[in-house]
């Protein structure tokens, strides 16, 4: 009888009152008898008493383990009719007799008698209680003992019995697919409205359950478990419902009570768990009918199919529009993880959500506003919202230009475009939310046509603004959107023509992961001392690698142990031995040896060949003559290696150099097999120059990164350019010697003289001496010295010796002094007048707005310097103009995250250039502006690390305030070795506030 | 051919010697070999290196160069035996030659100080002051040569009538006045028909650029001029031709000891000389649209190999028997300038030094290129091998002396 197919009765209300007495009084005698008892049996034989006549009980059941005495008593009792019993039942629950007992039976019998009851008894006797009566009242009366108090502690007894009850209940008798059915019907003697009440509060008791439960419970009743077994039931119930009930406008009770049910799952945070148990069926459900092979088209059948429509329902029950976008939002980053395809992707959208999408505007702003604005899926996602939103309609229809949609598709477009297009957008929100929309505009892109684009004007203007303000981004990726987006543009406005902004996009599909495989690093090394290479670099890395790659390929291709058949080559001799006869066969005994003569491959190139430049001076003009591109090239060729010889006439040409260097243009192509191209040798002859002649490449070349005739290209190159001489003065290692060495420089080959001593040693062995005159073969004293090449890239199969005829004498007071880093001298003239204009605005020259990526790259520039002086006097010198410089409002907090990053860079490079005991002194010596400089990078990275919407410059900050507080350590060790730490305890208190 | 001898065979692979001193190595294996690289570079020469040529029995190579040097290098060992100053350094050397005909232990060199002057050697060393000087008081850019014998080999020499024989010399212009002496001249060689051993003869350009003479080095006299017209034809063969570039002096074993001459002019013409004619050249071609820089000529005087300045190298077959000179094959260079040419000793293979720093070698038969060597970083001056075919060598601008080994020879062959 609790089963559902029991029918409704009519009680009259004569009989109702009667029998509730009755009920009343038979409960009242039970409990009675259970106070008064004084062994367990008259317990069990009072319960019984009372269950008989509500349950269909066999007492043989549980009589075995009772007393003969009871056990009489029991089998003694009246059994009733099945009729009366079914009355009673109702009756018993229906009033407030259930509650009073169950508060014995949870309390004091669960106390005081449950561990003395015989296991077939608590089963049959106490247990039927909760399991066999109305589940409602059951949850309703069960729910609140789990949490049990008496005297203000819980009791665990009473609780863990609840649990049990509960588990059995709920999950062991499916207790809430009994409450689907039972709330299917709705009670005459109540309203709607109570009903609906009645409805939310049990589901709210249910779902609580898991978070009422005590810590050590039954693992039945751990979130994810009991939530798992929910739902399996609510679905299994929403199914039942809908398969029994055809008019589903009337009876809606059960699924109010599933889609209820739900919001709570997701209001206790378990959607993951709800839709683990949802996604699975739906899918398996809509994979069923999209398979072809059905004679309906897949719109009808899925609108035909009423056996899915309990989704929409649910769905629509569910009242709580947190709960709807939980559900959705999870829904879809679920089905991104799966197989699953777009039509699939549209039917499971429009399955769950058809109904309120177009029932409730909320959720249409949610998709259409939310879901494209706010939040970032994967773009398969994004397809499927955008479809099923936005067009409306399932994605393998031709797409029939229906008016309204095509609108809607348009008012989207457009809404996204104005968010796109902003600059702010672009400098503010996170890569993935850009790349998000990107690829939402792409994809709306792609189903308009030249005409709906003409309709509206700004549309156009939109995207075009976009397109631009993103093409100057530092940030590859984002270049990439706006060529992406560029082109599907054009394809829009021409099919026939695309436009490709990047070489990248070259396949017919645009790729709008935007995935990780081409996101560049970051625009700027991190802090920490390694650099990361900017992705020009890894560009060219790459195409090295391919290269490489090639060559490898060509290298297997071509085996050379490879078997050579005999036969071939006597067919090809004996070939040649006829022709050779056709035309002088006069000579038999030398035709066969004509066969010895097999050609060398004759490939031959002119590369060698070209008259090279040989004097700096016809370099420049080379240069200068820009209609000479082959001339130029060739100049290029060699201007490295002229500079690097670093002749007398460099420092008076250097300017020149320098100018004609930068201004020159250059193909940044790589020839077939020539290793560099002629904008790498650019760059590595500005770099020779600037380290070869320093003082006399610098001034010129600051003045050009000023100069309004250069274009922010090679404004650029200058910053590389000398941020690559200041990491090569820093690597180098120089000889000073006393005396300019007479000595002549004599390159000797390969084969050696037969009186030089023998270059048999390790790479990088010591310095040759000399020998001494005595055991020379010769008369002449000869003195030796060795120069091993210390750059590891420049490797070389000859050596270069120093020969000269010297006296011992003289070559012991020659003695060289190596030093290691030649960059600190110049350390002022490379970095103070950089930063004198950076915050000037003229003709062609604007650091701070439109040219920051140059300001972005000149901070980086300083921080390399101060990196490259790091311990050295300088550094403690220049940090405070550097730190002045960066700690200005303009630069500090501009807009674009990449010029904050390079500041952070810069910043940390200050921290690691500073020697710790200068910092000591300095604050001991009381100079405030130094401690000043430094707190305000502590707090200004705090800052950032606080507020930064860049994950980047967050991390970085994050590195800067570490080495921040690294040496803010070692000062304070440095400040301890020394005696005055208390005249400055007060001003190092900045820095001891981190330390600590 | 023997078990023994397979290595020798060619067909089966690449004969490619690499050793440490090697100057560089090859970047990549292509779908051909390589062109190999030289066995021995020698340096020392503090200038370019304008001739090079093997000793005829001995391990020795001779290099000159451009600020008067002469070297004396081990072949084997690879290292300078000698050096002496030899010329002028104003000046410098022009050619170093070396023959039988002037004795094992000799050497000739020419300076561009006009002089030609012979050296003995001595244990390896050059005798102090020269044995023989000319003070020719010529003053131009052609090589002399020394006259180049048949080789012993004489089984086709049947085909070859011999009443064509002799000494072809080619000389400037119209020389009228030396008319007189032809007579005397002529019945000189003739009485040195029999002692040629004794009597060296040079050929090279005259004090009058576009003469040719011919020299008797023991006597250090002039003993010819080519042209030199009698009285009666007034030769003005030599008119326009401009200078003699290259001069080739040679003895067919059917010429009756009469010198036969080949020599190139600055227009590209060659000429064919008889010495018993010396008023007009047995025949003259043009087959060069430049001057003619240099000429080999096989062992058997069947024809011979011209490199001149223009971008083409002419293999040509001479017939003593018709006087004639025909165009065998013409190989067109990518570059124009062949400095210098040297035809091996077997006839199989032959040289070219150019000026686009490669020596190329080509099939002398067939004219097909073998190997295009690319070593030298500047102008390559001269090419030679050595008589016993194992070797060549290579002088060039960049001061260094390559040494090649390449498609070695049989060596029952």
């Amino acid at each position: 009888m609790v089963d559902g197919e029991r029918t409704e009765k009519t009680i009259g209300a004569e009989l109702n009152t009667n029998s509730n007495i009755k009920v009343l009084e038979k409960v009242g005698e039970a409990i009675l008898s259970i106070n008064q008892a004084k062994n367990v049996d008259q317990v069990i034989s009072a319960l019984y008493s009372l269950a008989v006549r509500l349950f269909p009980l066999d007492s043989r059941a549980f009589a075995g383990s009772i007393d003969k005495q009871y056990r009489d008593e029991v089998i003694g009792v009246e059994v009733p009719s099945e009729h009366e019993r079914d009355n009673w039942w109702q009756v018993f629950y229906r009033s407030t007799a259930f509650p009073t007992l169950a508060r014995v039976l949870l309390s004091d019998v669960a106390l005081n008698w449950l561990t003395c009851f015989p296991t077939s008894a608590k089963r049959h006797l106490y247990d039927v209680f909760f399991l066999k009566g109305c589940v409602s009242e059951v949850v309703q009366t069960l729910v609140p003992y789990l949490q049990h108090h008496s005297n203000g502690k819980l009791e665990t007894a009473v609780c863990s019995n609840t649990e049990r009850l509960l588990a059995l209940c709920l999950l062991e008798n499916d207790g809430v697919l009994q409450l689907a059915r039972e709330f299917s019907h709705q009670p005459e003697n109540i309203s709607l409205e109570q009903h609906k009440s009645a409805i939310c509060k049990v589901s709210q008791l249910v779902i609580s359950v898991p978070d009422k439960a005590r810590q050590g419970a039954s693992t039945l009743l751990s979130s994810h478990i009991y939530i798992k077994r929910i739902t399996i039931q609510l679905i299994q119930g929403a199914e039942e419902w809908n398969n029994n009930y055809t008019d589903k406008s009337t009876n809606f009770n059960t699924i109010l009570f599933i889609g209820d049910a739900f919001a709570r799952i997701c209001r206790r945070g378990s959607t993951d768990v709800l839709l683990s148990e949802m996604i699975p069926r739906i899918v398996t459900q809509v994979q069923s009918l999209v398979t072809p092979g059905c004679d309906l088209t897949i719109s009808e059948s899925f609108k035909s199919k009423s056996s899915l429509q309990f989704w929409s329902k649910i769905m629509e029950a569910v009242k709580d529009s947190y709960a709807v976008e939980r559900i959705s939002e999870q829904l879809l980053q679920k089905l991104a993880t799966q197989n699953i395809n777009d039509v699939e992707g549209y039917w499971i959208l429009w399955l769950l959500f058809h109904e309120i999408f177009e029932l409730q505007s909320s959720i249409r702003s949610m998709f259409t506003e939310r879901f494209l604005l706010w939040k970032v899926f994967p773009v398969c996602c994004l397809r499927w919202i955008l479809q099923f939103s936005v067009l409306q309609c399932p994605p393998d229809n031709e797409f029939k230009v229906k008016s309204d949609d095509h609108c809607n598709l348009l008012n989207t477009t457009k809404r996204l475009l104005a968010v796109w297009s902003k600059r702010e957008f672009v400098q503010s929100a996170p890569i993935e939310q850009q790349a998000y929309i990107t690829a939402a505009i792409g994809l709306s892109l792609e189903k308009l046509n030249k005409e709906d684009l003409d309709a509206t004007k700004d549309a156009m203007h939109l995207i075009l603004q976009g397109v631009s303000c993103r093409l100057e981004s530092p940030s590859s990726l984002v270049r990439q959107m706006a060529s992406s987006i560029a082109l599907v543009f054009s394809k829009v406005i021409d099919p026939s023509n695309p436009l490709y902004l990047d070489d990248t996009c070259k396949e017919e599909t645009i790729n709008w992961e935007f995935t990780s495989a081409n996101t560049d690093k970051a625009g700027l090394p991190i802090s920490d001392g390694k650099e990361v290479n900017t992705t020009q670099d890894n560009s060219f890395k790459d195409a090295k690698v391919k290269n490489k790659d090639k060559e490898l390929m060509e290298l297997t291709l071509l085996d050379p142990d490879e078997v050579i058949d005999p036969a071939t080559l006597n067919n090809e001799a004996t070939s040649d031995v006829d022709d050779y006869n056709d035309d002088d066969n006069e000579d038999d005994d030398e035709t066969s040896s004509e066969s010895s003569l097999q050609p060398y491959d004759l490939s031959d190139d002119d590369t060698d060949l070209k008259n090279n430049f040989s004097q700096l001076v016809d370099v420049v003009g080379a240069l200068r003559k820009s209609d000479d591109a082959d001339g130029v090239e060739r100049a290029l060729d060699v201007a490295e290696k002229l500079i690097r010889a670093a002749p007398d006439e460099l420092p008076f040409i250097a300017s020149d150099l320098v100018r004609t260097l930068v201004q020159v243009r250059c193909s940044d192509s790589t020839l077939e097999g020539e290793e560099e191209s002629a904008e790498e040798k650019r760059q590595k002859a500005l770099v020779a120059l600037i380290v070869n002649c320093p003082l006399g490449s610098l001034d010129p070349i600051h003045k050009l990164l000023y100069s309004p005739n250069v274009d922010t290209s090679q404004r650029i190159l200058i910053l590389d350019v000398m941020t690559d001489a200041a990491l090569e003065l820093a690597r180098a290692k120089t000889a000073r010697q006393k005396h300019p060495t007479r000595a002549q420089i004599w390159t000797t080959a390969e084969t050696q003289p037969w009186f030089m001593p023998s270059s048999i040693g390790p790479a990088g062995s010591s310095i040759w001496k000399e020998i001494s005159a005595t055991e020379s073969p010769l008369s002449l004293t000869y003195s030796y010295e060795r120069d091993l090449p210390s750059k590891p890239g420049q490797i070389k199969k000859g050596k270069s010796r120093r020969w000269s005829a010297k006296s011992m004498n003289e070559v012991q007071d020659n003695r060289v002094e190596w030093s290691q880093n030649k960059f600190p001298p110049f350390a002022a003239a490379f970095m103070l007048p950089a930063m004198q204009g950076f915050d000037k605005k003229s003709h062609g020259v604007d650091f701070l707005g439109r040219d920051f990526i140059v300001l972005g790259k000149l901070i980086h520039m300083l921080g390399i310097c101060m990196k490259c002086s790091a311990m050295h006097p300088e550094a403690s010198a220049l940090a405070l103009p550097l730190l002045d410089m960066l700690s200005t409002r303009e630069i500090s907090h501009h807009a674009e995250a990449y010029v904050r990053k390079s500041v952070l860079f810069a910043a940390s490079c200050v921290l690691l250039a500073l020697n710790p005991t200068y910092v000591a002194s300095a604050l001991v010596e009381g100079s405030s502006e130094l401690s000043r400089g430094l707190e305000w990078v502590r707090t200004w990275a705090l800052s950032v690390a606080e507020s930064d919407t860049d994950k980047e410059c967050y991390t970085m900050a994050m590195a800067c305030l570490q080495l921040h507080s690294e040496m803010a350590l070692q000062t304070s060790r440095a400040l301890e070795s020394s005696d005055s730490v208390i005249q400055c305890g007060l001003l190092l208190l900045p820095l001891y506030i981190e330390v600590a | 051919m023997s078990d023994s001898h397979d290595w020798y065979d060619d067909t089966s692979g690449s004969h490619i010697r690499c050793s440490g001193d090697l100057p560089g190595t090859h970047k990549s294996k292509m779908s051909k070999r390589p062109p190999p690289d030289p066995v021995a570079v020698l340096r020392g020469h503090r200038a370019s290196v304008m001739d090079v040529c093997f000793h005829p029995s001995h391990n020795l190579l001779f290099s000159g160069s451009s600020d008067g040097e002469l070297r004396i290098w081990d072949s084997v060992q690879h290292r300078t035996i000698s050096s002496a100053w030899v010329h002028s350094a104003a000046h410098g050397i022009i050619s170093v030659s070396t023959s039988p005909s002037i004795g094992n232990n000799k050497v000739i060199s020419q300076g561009k100080d006009g002089t030609v002057r012979c050296w003995d050697i001595e244990h390896g060393e050059l005798s102090r002051t020269p044995s023989v000087s000319i003070d020719a008081n010529t003053y131009h850019f052609c090589k002399l040569s020394l006259v180049k014998r048949a080789s012993g080999d004489t089984k086709n020499s049947d085909k070859l009538t011999p009443h064509h024989v002799k000494e072809a010399t080619e000389a400037s212009s119209q020389e009228i006045y030396h008319g007189v002496q032809e007579e005397a001249e002529n019945s000189k060689i003739h009485k040195n028909d029999d002692c040629q051993e004794g009597r060296p003869y040079v050929a090279m350009a005259g004090a009058e650029c576009s003469e040719v003479e011919i020299w008797d080095l023991n006597a250090a006299e002039r003993i010819a001029r080519l042209p030199h017209s009698s009285g009666a034809s007034k030769n003005d063969f030599t008119r326009g031709k401009g200078m003699c570039m290259a001069v080739q002096a040679f003895l067919p074993s059917e010429a009756q000891g009469f010198l036969h001459v080949l020599a190139g002019y600055e227009d590209g013409t060659m000429g064919w000389w008889d010495l018993r004619n010396p008023g007009v050249p047995l025949t003259s071609v043009r087959f060069h649209s430049e001057p003619v820089l240099s000429f080999s000529m096989d062992g058997m005087f069947n024809g011979g190999v011209s490199g001149g300045a223009d971008d083409k190298i002419v293999i040509f077959t001479l017939d003593l028997s018709l006087g004639s000179c025909i165009l065998k094959k013409e190989i067109s260079l990518e570059r124009p300038g062949i400095a210098g040419t040297s035809i091996r000793a077997d006839g199989k293979i032959f040289g070219t030094a150019g000026w686009d720093h490669r020596i190329r070698i080509y099939n002398y038969k067939k004219g097909t290129p073998l190997a295009i060597l690319k070593y030298h970083r500047a102008t390559c001056n001269s090419v030679s091998f050595a008589a016993d075919c194992k070797q060549m060598a290579s002088a060039s601008e960049d001061t260094t002396v390559a040494l090649w080994e390449l498609y070695p020879p049989r060596p029952f062959a």
